[in-house]
């Protein structure tokens, strides 16, 4: 231990803390999106022309990307409403990017958070609709509830999760395409089930009855579970012997077994683990957001990716991309009902961060071409 | 012990019908009889055409991929096409009469742009007279194909194969965007293939949203059909082959054509060094960025072939509600090629029991049976599964998903 506290080792110290390649992929980050946001204008705008409007508002534009950005950025903050929707949405974005990052940091593409979580919330609903009538009224028999069906989630989201985990482990299926297709099979069974056994009485639209009305939270309660989950996902990858041989696999599959770690009980058991986190998301969706299962289950997997790919896959980096999303999910409506601006450019946006994010040397080189920064290799 | 298990499936399809064939002419009244007369003629037209996207995404999949470069993004290629092509022909007829001219122009503004990108990278050679003649004859080129076009087809299939033109080359720009970014700036190929299929997803349904308020396209006429002389006369495979659309004799040309490239060219020679052992080819004084380059555009070309055969093709919409009209074709593509071993007619092979999957499960929702459609639409995405467990771990080419630095700069 040094002793003397120069500025030098002070800027050591620092340097240990914060973690160099830490550093640079939060710099990468930041860039990807910004880069991402205004090239998200330069289509707002370019599309604006295309649009049909009474009168141009942005030039030759039927869009004002400048509004496009209040809207999906700040006017969120502005209302209680939509601060309970950035809230709302916000919390699924937790569950389904911290369900991405454990898969990615594994070394496996877990693309189907978005299946895992339709399954997990029809289970989540179908829990909580069969157990309403069993349990009292009240406070506990909701929290008794809403835990099952918590449960009941993550264990059905885990399990289809493994199907894809055990394909890879002992087949060698490419789990990208795996996973995908399962998105399809998830939504047709969804729907399949649904229609057939679990349809609401009188209802024109394919949904499930309605869950007790003690056993559905409040987004900030659903924001709550998020950080214990970004917390105990933290503990988990880095804290525990479990966690360590998952990055190793991820990282280097020969020196994992080499260090004795059962690989594909670890592929499958990493899967599990993404799909049960992505399953718990779908409870929360049911139980929080709409207060029971019903088709057309937002793309929240999907998003999931973008999230935990902005984040390096890193539980903390989710805590800073959650948010980030979730507000622009929360302000996507807004441009949508305000400016008439579509609100699939969310969806165009989340490809082009993902993409910028891909490309760390594009954003070195752009550094060095500038001047800044001592990335330059 | 791979092409054991890939022969036994083989064989176990070919066993499935011929006992089906057997059943129906030895048990013509049984309700089995019944399911099995679902293969005919127009069961097997149907399959062929749906073969069409699925397969040429595989083709284009396998040019990038023995390049060293893995295409993940084919799903999203095949969007691109399938929507510019809708919304091309949208544009042309949007004033009185099918407008001809602003067609035209389109396609070849958008062929300068990309002849002068690709000069840019420096992938058209040195020099100004060499880039100049080739951007001057790939102009030439297309003012041949296009003119050609107008001659022979009235003012409205004039549009619709303009509007082809166009989605073909807005998905090798897509595609040479991708190239640059896992070429140039060294990104991870299957991140940025996720992004190139995430950013497809949601741009093709913003712009549907633009141009037309929701995210389905309006009806536009589709490419009229082919009927070769002579060989159409002969039954069942004439009907099947030699009467359909022109996109399924573009893949009947495409595939034979593709593993005459790859395996007798000495372009195919590169492009499987390229990804087996770039540092070789370098070595033998082939420029291995310009081979992945190429590679990566020709999956980019067919898969935009792939997708405006889709929706300008055989439906005359887009559609892009949840995961749009393509619906997975893409990664079932990258699946047959795998099944196919990267042989163009293998992956043909595996395209073809892939889209007969979907035939049947649309020809059984139409006959009803009291199968619950929503299960039945699940057939082909489950059997893609069932056929990358069996089919395991393919050797994909040495270097592929790795950046290759020449060391020059």
């Amino acid at each position: 231990m040094n002793t003397d506290w120069l500025p030098d080792s002070v800027a050591k110290l620092l340097g240990r803390l914060v973690d160099a390649s830490a550093g640079e992929r939060l710099a990468v980050s930041v860039a990807a999106v910004v880069a991402s946001v205004l090239l998200g204008g330069v289509v707002t705008f370019v599309s604006g022309l295309f649009a049909e409007c009474a009168t141009p508002t942005f030039g030759p534009s039927c869009y004002n990307p400048l509004s496009v950005y209040y809207y999906l950025f700040l006017s969120p903050l502005t209302s209680s409403f939509s601060l309970s929707i950035m809230a709302e949405q916000t919390s699924l974005l937790l569950f389904t990017g911290l369900a991405v990052a454990v898969s990615f940091r594994a070394g496996l593409f877990n693309i189907g958070t978005q299946g895992q979580l339709v399954l997990g919330g029809l289970a989540a609903a179908l829990t909580a609709v069969a157990l309403g009538p069993v349990l009292p009224d009240g406070a506990i028999g909701g929290a008794i509830i809403a835990t099952v069906a918590m449960l009941a989630g993550a264990i059905v989201g885990g399990l289809f999760a493994a199907i894809p985990g055990a394909l890879k482990a002992y087949f060698d299926a490419n789990e990208v395409i795996t996973t995908i297709m399962l998105n399809f099979v998830a939504a047709d069974v969804a729907f399949f089930l649904v229609s057939t056994y679990f349809q609401k009485p009188g209802s024109g639209s394919i949904e499930t009855r309605d869950v007790p009305e003690a056993a559905t939270f409040s987004p900030v309660v659903a924001l709550l579970m998020g950080l214990v989950l970004v917390a105990a996902t933290t503990y988990l990858l880095w804290g525990t012997s479990f966690g360590y041989d998952l990055r190793t696999a991820g990282l280097q599959t020969e020196a994992a077994e080499y260090a004795g770690v059962d690989a594909k009980r670890m592929v499958v058991a990493s899967m599990t683990l993404s799909g049960a986190i992505g399953g718990a998301g779908g409870a929360v969706w049911v139980l929080m957001a709409v207060g029971r299962w019903v088709t057309g289950v937002p793309p929240l997997g999907f998003d999931g990716i973008t999230v935990s790919v902005l984040a390096s896959n890193n539980p903390l980096g989710v805590l800073l991309a959650g948010p980030l999303f979730g507000t622009m999910s929360a302000g996507s409506l807004s441009i949508d009902f305000q400016l008439g601006v579509p609100r699939q450019l969310v969806g165009v946006i989340r490809g082009l961060v993902i993409l910028f994010v891909a490309m760390p040397e594009f954003f070195r080189m752009l550094g060095a071409r500038w001047g800044l920064g001592g990335g330059v290799q | 012990m791979r092409a054991t298990k890939r022969f036994a499936f083989a064989a176990a399809v070919l066993v499935v019908a011929v006992v089906a064939l057997a059943i129906e002419v030895l048990f013509p009244a049984s309700p089995v009889t019944e399911v099995i007369r679902i293969v005919d003629t127009g069961y097997l037209a149907s399959a062929v055409r749906l073969s069409v996207p699925i397969a040429f995404a595989a083709l284009g999949g396998i040019f990038a991929e023995k390049s060293g470069v893995i295409n993940i993004g084919l799903e999203g290629l095949l969007i691109v096409g399938a929507f510019t092509g809708v919304a091309v022909s949208y544009w042309l007829r949007g004033g009185e009469a099918v407008a001809v001219m602003p067609g035209v122009v389109l396609v070849l503004v958008c062929v300068l742009a990309l002849l002068l990108v690709l000069a840019f990278l420096g992938l058209l050679g040195s020099g100004v007279r060499k880039i100049g003649t080739r951007v001057g004859g790939g102009l030439l080129a297309t003012v041949g194909l296009v003119g050609l076009t107008v001659v022979l087809t009235d003012a409205s299939q004039s549009a619709t194969w303009l509007s082809f033109y166009v989605a073909v080359l807005m998905s090798v720009a897509l595609s040479l965007l991708f190239a640059g970014v896992t070429i140039e700036y060294r990104a991870d190929q299957v991140i940025a293939g996720l992004a190139v299929w995430l950013i497809a997803l949601g741009a093709a349904p913003f712009a549907s949203n633009v141009i037309w308020g929701t995210v389905n396209s309006t009806s536009v006429p589709t490419l009229d059909g082919w009927t070769v002389p002579l060989l159409s006369n002969v039954p069942v495979l004439g009907e099947i082959l030699f009467d359909s659309d022109p996109t399924v004799f573009m893949l009947l040309l495409a595939t034979p054509l593709s593993w005459y490239v790859l395996r007798r060219t000495s372009f195919g020679y590169w492009v499987r060094a390229s990804g087996e052992n770039p540092k070789a080819l370098d070595t033998a004084g082939v420029d291995v960025r310009r081979v992945r380059y190429a590679a990566v555009l020709i999956s980019g070309l067919f898969s935009g072939i792939g997708g405006a055969s889709l929706s300008l093709g055989q439906v005359g919409q887009f559609i892009g509600s949840g995961s749009t009209m393509v619906a997975g074709r893409g990664w079932i593509g990258i699946t047959a090629y795998l099944f196919g071993n990267y042989n163009p007619l293998g992956a043909f092979g595996a395209s073809l029991l892939f889209a007969s999957l979907e035939a049947l499960q649309i020809r059984l929702q139409q006959l009803g049976y009291g199968l619950p459609p929503s299960l039945v639409q699940t057939i082909p995405y489950i059997t893609v599964i069932v056929v990358l467990a069996l089919v395991g771990r393919t050797r994909i080419p040495e270097a592929a998903g790795e950046h290759y630095d020449s060391g020059e700069d």
